[in-house]
C-alpha cells in the first residue's frame, strides 16, 4: 500500500453553533488523485481551510508527510518527522478561488510565486503555462475570464512540483474544452511525476474521470472513503429486464447460468451477461416469454452521492 | 523574509500605475513650483519642503499603503503567503520593512525633486539648505511608517480594505491625533494634554526634526518610536493570528 501523504484525525470546525466540519478522518496516500465530494457547504473547502492553515481546527489533528502535527483546540503546533506543520505545509500547492494581482499577467504571477516561494527551476514557469495553456497570454489578470483564472491558479497550484496539491472546484467556470484540459493537467502531473491531489468537484461525473480515491462529505461528515474500483462495484452495471412474467424468466435465465434478481412482478435485474444481450433476449423469448424491455443501467457518481446521503438521513431520522 | 520581501518589490515595480501616479505628483509640483516662482528666494525650498511634504503621508504614503497592504487583500494574497507555512509574524515584520525600503526610496527622491526644481527655476540649495530639507522629509518618512504599522492593524485584523484605507487616510490627515488631542484636553485640562499629546505619533516625529534641526536629543523619542512600532506589530500579530483568513 502506498504511504500516507497526508491525514486528519477527527477534524473537527465549529463557526459559533454550526459544525462545519464534524470528526473528520480522511487519508490520503502517495499517487492518489482524491475526490472529495459534496454539497455546496458541506464542508469541503473548510476542510481546505484547515489543511492549509487558513483556519484553525476546533478539534482534531492534521498530519502532512508524517511531519507536523497540529492539534486543534488549544491550536498546539507539535513538530513530528523533524520539520514543523508549517514546513510540511511547504510541500503542498493549493487553489482556493484563484486570485493574483490585477495588474500582473501570467508570466508575471508566476514569477511571483517562484520568488516568493524560493523556486529557481529554470523554464518552470514557460513549462506550466505551456501546460495550462496560457503561454501566449500576455494581458493583466484583471482581463482574465473565469476559465482563464482557474488555469493560472492551477498553474500557480503545480509550481515547483509540490508533493501534494490541493484543487478546491479547479472546474469551475470552465468550458466542455477547459474541463478536458484540465482532466488531462491533474492526470499528466498525477502520472508523470507522482504528484497526490485532493480536488473538489461540483462535477461529480467529471471528477469520476480523474479521481482514483474519494470522499463523500455531507454537512461536515465524511460520510465514507471509498477506492475508485470499489465505487464502480457499488454502482456496478446491470441489465433490466422487463417481461410478461419475472419468475418463469427468472428461471429461464437461470437455466442459463446467469445471476439474476427479480425486482417485481414484470422486471428483473441481471449482474452477468451483461455484454451478451442478444443470447438474453433469445432465450427469453424461446421460453415463450413477451419480452418488453432490455436496458444497460448503471448508478452514476450523483446517484451514489444521492443514495449514501439518502441512507444517513434515513438513519439520522 | 527575503523571499517575501523580494517577492514584493518584483511585483510593485510591476505596477504600472504607480509611475503613473508619482509621475503625476512631481509633474504637479513643477507646474506649482512654475506658477510660484517669482516669488522664490534662498529659504523658499525649506519652506516649500514643510508646505509639500507635509502632504506627502496622504498622497506618496496613501499610494504605497494600498500597493503594499491592501492590494494584498483584494487579490487574496495573505490567503496564499499564510498557506504555503509562512509565520503571520513573518508577514507583518516584513510588509513593515517592505512599506520602510518603498517609504524610503520615495522620500529620498523629494528632496530630490525639490532641489531639481528650484534649481531649474534659478535657486539651486546650499548643502546646509538641503540638510534641512532631508531631516524634514526623513520626518514625514517616519510619520508614514508609523501610520502604516497603525492601520496594519485593521488590515490583519479585520481584513478590510475599506477600513483600513480610511484609518490610514486619517492618520495622516492627522484627524485621528486632532480628535485625541480635543478629548485629551478635555479630560486631563491643556497642561497635561500638551505633554501627552508630544507623546502622539507627529509629536514624536516633531521631537526628531527639532532634534536633527537643532541639535537637540534625538534618542528619546527615537525610542518612543520605536516603540510605537512595536506595539503596533505586536498588535498586528496578535490581531492576525485571532482572525481566520477570508475568502
Amino acid at each position: 500500500m502506498a504511504k500516507t501523504v497526508m491525514q486528519t484525525h477527527n477534524l473537527s470546525k465549529n463557526y459559533g453553533e454550526l459544525l462545519a466540519l464534524n470528526g473528520v478522518s480522511l487519508t490520503l496516500r502517495q499517487g492518489d488523485v482524491y475526490g472529495l465530494v459534496g454539497r455546496n457547504g458541506a464542508g469541503k473547502t473548510t476542510f481546505f481551510k484547515c489543511v492549509m492553515g487558513l483556519a484553525r481546527p476546533t478539534a482534531g489533528a492534521i498530519e502532512i508527510g508524517g511531519g507536523g502535527i497540529e492539534i486543534g483546540g488549544g491550536g498546539i503546533e507539535i513538530g513530528g518527522g523533524g520539520i514543523s506543520l508549517s514546513a510540511a505545509r511547504r510541500k503542498i500547492g493549493f487553489m482556493i478561488s484563484p486570485s493574483f494581482f490585477p495588474y500582473l499577467n501570467p508570466k508575471e504571477s508566476l514569477e511571483y510565486l517562484c520568488r516568493f516561494k524560493g523556486i529557481r527551476v529554470k523554464g518552470e514557469i514557460e513549462r506550466l503555462l505551456a501546460l495550462v495553456g496560457l503561454d501566449s497570454v500576455k494581458k493583466p489578470f484583471k482581463a482574465f475570464s473565469l476559465g482563464m483564472k482557474q488555469r493560472l491558479g492551477v498553474a500557480g497550484a503545480l509550481i515547483g512540483s509540490p508533493d501534494i496539491v490541493v484543487l478546491d472546484e479547479p472546474t469551475n467556470g470552465l468550458d466542455p474544452q477547459g474541463i478536458i484540459d484540465m482532466r488531462a493537467i491533474i492526470k499528466n502531473a498525477n502520472t508523470q511525476t507522482g504528484t497526490t491531489f485532493i480536488v473538489s468537484s461540483h462535477i461529480l461525473s467529471e471528477l469520476d474521470l480523474v479521481a482514483t480515491q474519494f470522499g463523500f462529505i455531507e454537512q461536515g461528515v465524511l460520510l465514507t472513503e471509498i477506492s475508485h474500483a470499489d465505487l464502480h462495484e457499488n454502482t456496478k452495471e446491470t441489465l433490466t429486464v422487463e417481461v410478461n412474467d419475472s419468475k418463469k424468466a427468472h428461471a429461464a435465465l437461470c437455466r442459463m447460468g446467469a445471476e439474476c434478481v427479480i425486482e417485481d412482478g414484470r422486471r428483473l435485474t441481471l449482474r452477468s451477461h451483461l455484454d451478451r444481450p442478444h443470447e438474453i433476449a433469445r432465450a427469453l423469448i424461446d421460453s415463450g416469454l413477451e419480452l418488453h424491455g432490455l436496458h444497460r443501467q448503471e448508478a452514476t457518481l450523483e446517484e451514489y452521492f444521492i443514495r449514501m446521503i439518502g441512507e444517513r438521513d434515513a438513519k439520522n431520522n | 523574509m527575503l523571499k517575501i520581501i523580494n517577492s514584493e518589490i518584483y511585483r510593485l515595480l510591476r505596477k504600472k500605475s504607480m509611475y503613473v501616479y508619482f509621475c503625476s505628483l512631481a509633474a504637479g509640483y513643477f507646474l506649482v513650483a512654475f506658477i510660484r516662482s517669482g516669488g522664490f528666494g534662498p529659504q523658499s525650498i525649506v519652506s516649500d519642503a514643510f508646505n509639500f511634504f507635509n502632504f506627502l503621508p496622504v498622497f506618496a504614503g496613501g499610494f504605497l499603503f494600498s500597493a503594499i497592504y491592501t492590494d494584498d487583500l483584494s487579490a487574496k494574497n495573505l490567503t496564499l503567503l499564510v498557506g504555503f507555512g509562512t509565520g503571520k509574524a513573518t508577514i507583518v515584520l516584513a510588509k513593515l520593512i517592505l512599506t520602510a525600503l518603498c517609504g524610503a526610496a520615495v522620500f529620498a527622491l523629494a528632496p530630490l525633486l525639490l532641489y531639481v526644481a528650484h534649481a531649474a527655476l534659478g535657486w539651486p540649495a546650499a548643502a546646509g539648505t538641503m540638510a534641512t530639507v532631508c531631516a524634514v522629509s526623513l520626518k514625514y518618512l517616519l510619520a508614514t511608517l508609523g501610520y502604516s504599522a497603525l492601520s496594519g492593524i485593521a488590515v490583519y485584523g479585520l481584513q478590510r480594505t475599506t477600513f483600513a484605507m480610511v484609518l490610514y487616510v486619517l492618520l495622516a490627515l492627522n484627524v485621528v491625533s486632532g480628535l485625541v488631542t480635543v478629548l485629551l484636553v478635555n479630560v486631563f485640562g491643556e497642561r497635561l494634554a500638551q505633554i501627552l499629546t508630544s507623546c502622539l505619533l507627529s509629536g514624536i516625529t516633531d521631537r526628531i526634526l527639532g532634534g536633527i534641526i537643532s541639535g537637540g536629543p534625538i534618542a528619546p523619542p527615537a525610542v518612543e518610536y520605536v516603540a510605537y512600532l512595536a506595539i503596533a506589530a505586536a498588535v498586528s500579530i496578535a490581531a492576525f493570528e485571532r482572525k481566520e483568513m477570508e475568502f
